[in-house]
């Protein structure tokens, strides 16, 4: 009866969760396309380059790919090292670490990490210039003056034109076809899940942690302050919100942090309602009473005790909300509103479909099409069966 | 409800104003062809005009003042008083809606009834999914590709743009009736899946946690029959958040609106909106947003007393 | 209705629940009867079955995932089980009635008392709407409610909970019904207001002599209130007696274990006794008698623990399932 305590750690609550979720083979294939989403997003530049990894002029050896390298493209590497280092840690944790005190180790991690990440991608684009490598090295091998180079296994750039090219169907060259001013569709699709994820995870970290200051003080006040809240969050309810993102984006200077932000900014009311409900739910709970009477500060309370246990909700939505700012991306993207060129985005390219002669151009309706449904749709499914697992009673089937 | 009214005001005016630049600039353009001077002279006359001389908060209030007349001052780009223009393109707009609230909500809910009801446990799951998948499809993708596969040649099926035939002011009326019809059929369908795929899902989950309810159970101990125990009483507790729904449901249709009317060039609210923030159109981006953000208030006061008139848990005084 | 005053005949009732983790067999082999007039007490801790064994006569197991495999019920000569699920609705709630635990959410929170108790006389007698709604208000009245007129039209959530108790058992009687079964009836009130609740019942009992099958997991109600008793442990009935029996001299050693365990006056121990171990799951029962890894005399016993004792009856009408039990071989006899 009395084991060794460290092998009788029963199964944390996101072991269950996570074991509920696994049931589904179904879903954890949608998973593994998030996943490789991110892969195909992180080592982009790997892919689809019009520099070549390396390439000899002149008996020198080059390494043009590597050295474009631009801020954000470091900036993903640092984000994506740190993620990994994290998840690793996480599960040596599960193995070595006491459960009574692994969340507490959790957040820190957390905290230590966003902040690395943050203060690391605010150095890289003050520190690493911006540089143009304008050398068209495909001609330079065309025309003998180069040799052993190795290209990408997709050989375009994004922002490369080739006006001899444009509005091309699917063909050899270019196996999705080309844009209206020749850029390569491929090699836009891939460098373009960067802008896409990127928008739903900041979109939404922004609007969650909002939703849940403003959820958690209304819920946990009652009263007064929670009426004239709740006035707050019914006029940014009420007013209509992709219309106010239109408006907002057309008229400060577009850039991608300011779409993040303005999304992040309009889409936090949901959360609040539902941090706001549990936290109306906890505060009568005697494990919150007995915290008020000890007299631990309020932010304590409020973070340490009540949050943990009204965070399920807010996860669920969180994924439906990754999928419903990647889709107001595009669609700001769409309308014209989104990121500026060249930068790809999905949207943007979906709205050359057809063209300014009325030829509808369907290679440029399809293929972005299918990127925007399936990414969307991959985190529909995941929300979904993350629901069902964490709260067994939503389960729609028996 | 009065002082969410006003709190909308202050956002609409405050975001207009935020914007960098100004519609006389914007008008005026680079402006190379007067001298510096006389330029400035023509810009200070303009603000004079549309009243951008004077401080902020008095040009809020002014603004207010005439916007309770519903006065909301001239369109800088199509000169013409911007109430006008929003009540020929208003209808428009609320039709397309209607009917495809309509629709959805006749479609959804015996859908999501039947498919609680039926139980075969792999139809369930795929017919779930399924619903997903509709939800998930990009409403500019399904309207460019079916625009670009149903409307031009070699299939022609339905018209690519507009709400009527060029020739269409010479119709009958049923022709012109029907010609109407026509022309609805696509942005309405694009208006509604993601709707009915929605509501649909939140019929079913309604309908499955209540037929495990146990007042249901009381009710069949009482030996009334299937029907009567799914209708009269798991449907009758389902119905509550589907009429909360409706809130929420108007205003994202009017987002949605805004692109399907660019799709198809629908002259509605939506695609009028778009054209104004595109030219800095102060004046009809400030109406529309109020006008919206309006008539969404109004949405939500209906689905509140709607949902208190359902639940009778709910008092009347806390939904208003 | 038979000669000897038997009302409800259970015979070798069998219920499995089909799930994804494998077949849970929540009864097994029940047997009793209840006789016209008598309060039978069906007492059990939590997932024992004894629910699931009144649901059973209602025929209310869902169905996927539980389902009636063996037995039969006998109802006023009739097998319940052999019933068209039509002629099995006009027995629910007109002659056999049923009240559940949690009166809050056993009513339906969106119509008011009136509405449901009429739907239920609606259902099952000719009245028009003017008499259903009188004879619905006379049911408030009999068990007690005040100003019955008024709370007619008021909804569940406007009433305490033992109000709502009270409405459940009006609904439950409206047609008369000649057994109720009450599954927990008191559990989720406080003390004073079971008290009345069961004094409530009793009245009602005496008034039109209805039989009740009462399922509690509360020994003081059981002697208290009943006749004559049925203690199940792990979806079987360990013993099956009397009342007075029961209390003065228990056969199962589970039952001697129970009422052990209570707290009496005088009692100056230091501890309280308990049944050492848990209670098993269904999914994972142990062999042969399900309460041989808890009992003080059969758990070393190898015929304890490889084969299940059967209720056996006894002289004196009482019955048992031990192998020690007076009147079975000796365990330790060759067999």
């Amino acid at each position: 009866m009395s084991e060794n305590k460290q092998k009788t750690w029963g199964t944390s609550y996101g072991e269950m969760v996570w074991h509920e979720f696994a049931k589904s083979k179904f879903t954890l294939c949608w998973l593994g396309f998030i996943i490789l989403l991110f892969l195909l997003a992180i080592f982009a530049p790997f892919l689809a380059n019009d520099k070549p990894f390396f390439i000899k002029i002149d008996g020198q050896l080059h390494w043009p790919l590597f050295k474009a390298f631009t801020a954000s493209d470091y900036s993903i590497f640092l984000a994506a090292t740190v993620a990994v280092i994290q998840l690793l840690l996480v599960f040596r944790n599960r193995k070595s670490v006491d459960p009574s005190i692994r969340s507490g180790v959790l957040w820190r991690q957390i905290f230590i990490s966003v902040f690395v990440v943050l203060v690391g991608i605010i150095f890289l684009y003050i520190f690493i210039p911006r540089r143009l490598d304008a050398t068209d090295y495909k001609s330079m091998v065309a025309s003998g003056k180069a040799t052993n180079a190795i290209f990408a296994p997709i050989p375009y750039g994004y922002g490369r034109t080739d006006l001899k090219v444009r509005e091309q169907p699917p063909n050899r060259q270019h196996w999705l076809g080309t844009d209206d001013v020749g850029s390569d569709v491929l090699c836009r699709l891939i460098h373009g899940s960067r802008i896409s994820l990127s928008v739903g995870f900041v979109a939404v970290g922004i609007s969650s942690i909002i939703g849940i200051i403003i959820g958690a003080i209304l819920g946990y006040s009652g009263g007064k302050t929670d009426f004239l809240g709740m006035r707050l969050v019914e006029i940014m309810m009420a007013v209509p919100v992709f219309f106010l993102i239109i408006t907002i984006v057309a008229f400060f200077p577009r850039s991608l942090f300011n779409i993040m932000l303005i999304i992040g900014l309009t889409t936090w009311t949901d959360d609040a309602r539902f941090v706001r409900a549990e936290f109306f739910k906890l505060r009568r709970q005697d494990f919150v009473q007995a915290a008020v009477s000890l007299g631990l500060p309020l932010r304590s309370i409020l973070f340490k005790h009540m949050l943990p246990n009204a965070i399920a909700p807010v996860l669920v939505n969180a994924t439906f909300g990754i999928a419903g700012a990647i889709f107001i991306e595009a669609a700001l993207s769409f309308l014209g509103f989104g990121v500026a060129p060249p930068t790809p985005s999905w949207g943007q390219i979906l709205s050359l479909g057809v063209s300014t002669t009325g030829r509808f151009l369907w290679w440029l309706t399809l293929f972005p099409g299918l990127a925007i449904f399936f990414t969307v749709l991959a985190y529909n499914l995941v929300g979904e069966t993350l629901r069902d697992a964490i709260d067994p009673r939503l389960r729609e089937s028996t | 409800m009065i002082p969410t009214l006003l709190g909308i005001t202050i956002v609409v005016f405050a975001i207009s104003r935020m914007a960098p630049g100004d519609p006389v600039s914007l008008a005026m353009g680079p402006g190379g062809m007067m001298d510096a001077q006389r330029a400035a002279d023509v810009r200070a006359a303009r603000m004079k005009l549309y009243g951008l001389d004077k401080p902020v908060y008095v040009q809020y209030v002014i603004w207010l003042g005439r916007v309770a007349r519903l006065d909301f001052a001239d369109s800088i780009k199509h000169h013409r008083p911007v109430i006008d223009l929003i009540k020929e393109r208003l209808p428009i707009t609320l039709t397309l809606n209607l009917i495809s609230f309509v629709i959805i909500y006749a479609i959804s809910i015996p859908m999501g009834v039947l498919s609680a009801v039926g139980r075969k446990k792999f139809l369930d799951r795929a017919g779930s999914v399924m619903l997903l998948m509709l939800w998930s499809l990009p409403s500019m993708w399904v309207g460019q590709m079916l625009i670009g596969y149903l409307c031009g040649p070699p299939l022609n099926w339905f018209p690519p743009a507009g709400l009527s035939s060029n020739d269409a002011g010479q119709f009958p009326f049923f022709h012109w009736l029907a010609d109407r019809l026509w022309h609805l059929v696509l942005p309405v369908f694009c208006l509604t899946y993601a709707g009915f795929a929605y509501l649909t899902k939140l019929v079913r989950a309604g309908m499955l946690e209540n037929l495990r309810a146990d007042y249901v159970r009381t009710a069949r101990a009482k030996g009334l029959s299937n029907w009567a125990v799914t209708f009269h009483h798991a449907f009758r507790n389902s119905i509550i958040p589907v009429i909360t729904i409706m809130a929420t449901l108007l205003p994202a249709m009017f987002g949605g609106s805004v692109i399907i009317e660019e799709i198809f060039s629908i002259s509605g609210m939506g695609l009028l909106a778009f054209e104004a923030v595109t030219t800095r159109d102060y004046n009809v981006v400030m109406g529309v947003a109020t006008i919206a953000g309006v008539l969404n208030l109004i949405g939500l006061l209906m689905a509140d007393i709607a949902y208190a008139m359902a639940d009778p848990r709910i008092s009347f005084e806390s939904a208003v | 209705m038979s000669d000897n005053g038997i009302l409800l005949d259970i015979k070798g009732l069998c219920v499995n629940f089909f799930t994804e983790n494998g077949v849970a067999k929540a009864v097994q082999d029940v047997s009793f009867s209840v006789k016209k007039g008598e309060t039978f007490a069906l007492v059990g801790e939590s997932g024992c079955g004894k629910s699931v064994t009144a649901l059973s006569v209602m025929r209310l197991i869902a169905d996927p995932p539980g389902k009636i495999v063996a037995g039969e019920i006998i109802f006023d000569g009739r097998n319940l089980l052999e019933l068209s699920e039509h002629r099995m609705r006009s027995v629910r709630g007109n002659s056999i009635a049923m009240i559940f635990q949690e009166p809050m959410t056993s009513l339906n929170p969106v119509y008011t008392v009136g509405e449901q108790i009429v739907e239920t006389i609606r259902l099952h007698q000719k009245k028009n709407e003017v008499e259903a709604w009188e004879l619905a208000t006379e049911m408030l009245r009999k068990v007690g409610i005040s100003d019955p007129g008024q709370r007619i039209t008021e909804y569940p959530h406007q009433m305490s909970g033992g109000m709502r108790q009270r409405v459940m058992i009006a609904m439950a009687i409206s047609c008369e019904p000649e057994l109720l079964i009450a599954d927990e009836p008191t559990t989720a009130l406080d003390v004073t207001i079971q008290a009345q609740i069961l004094d409530l019942l009793d009245q009602l009992q005496g008034q039109s002599q209805m039989s009740v099958l009462l399922i509690t997991h509360n020994l003081g109600i059981v002697a208290e209130r009943a006749r004559n008793v049925a203690v199940m442990y792990a979806s079987r009935i360990a013993e099956l007696s009397d009342c007075k029996s029961l209390f003065d001299k228990p056969l199962h050693p589970y039952t001697q274990g129970l009422l052990k365990s209570l707290p009496r006056l005088g009692f100056t121990g230091k501890r309280l006794y308990t049944i050492p171990g848990i209670v098993p799951e269904p999914l994972h029962f142990p062999a042969g008698c399900k309460f041989h890894p808890r009992c003080p005399i059969g758990c070393n016993n190898k015929r304890c623990q490889t084969v299940e004792p059967q209720l056996r009856s006894l002289d004196n009408g009482r019955a048992v399932a031990c192998w020690f039990a007076p009147g079975y071989e000796r365990p330790d006899d060759p067999k």
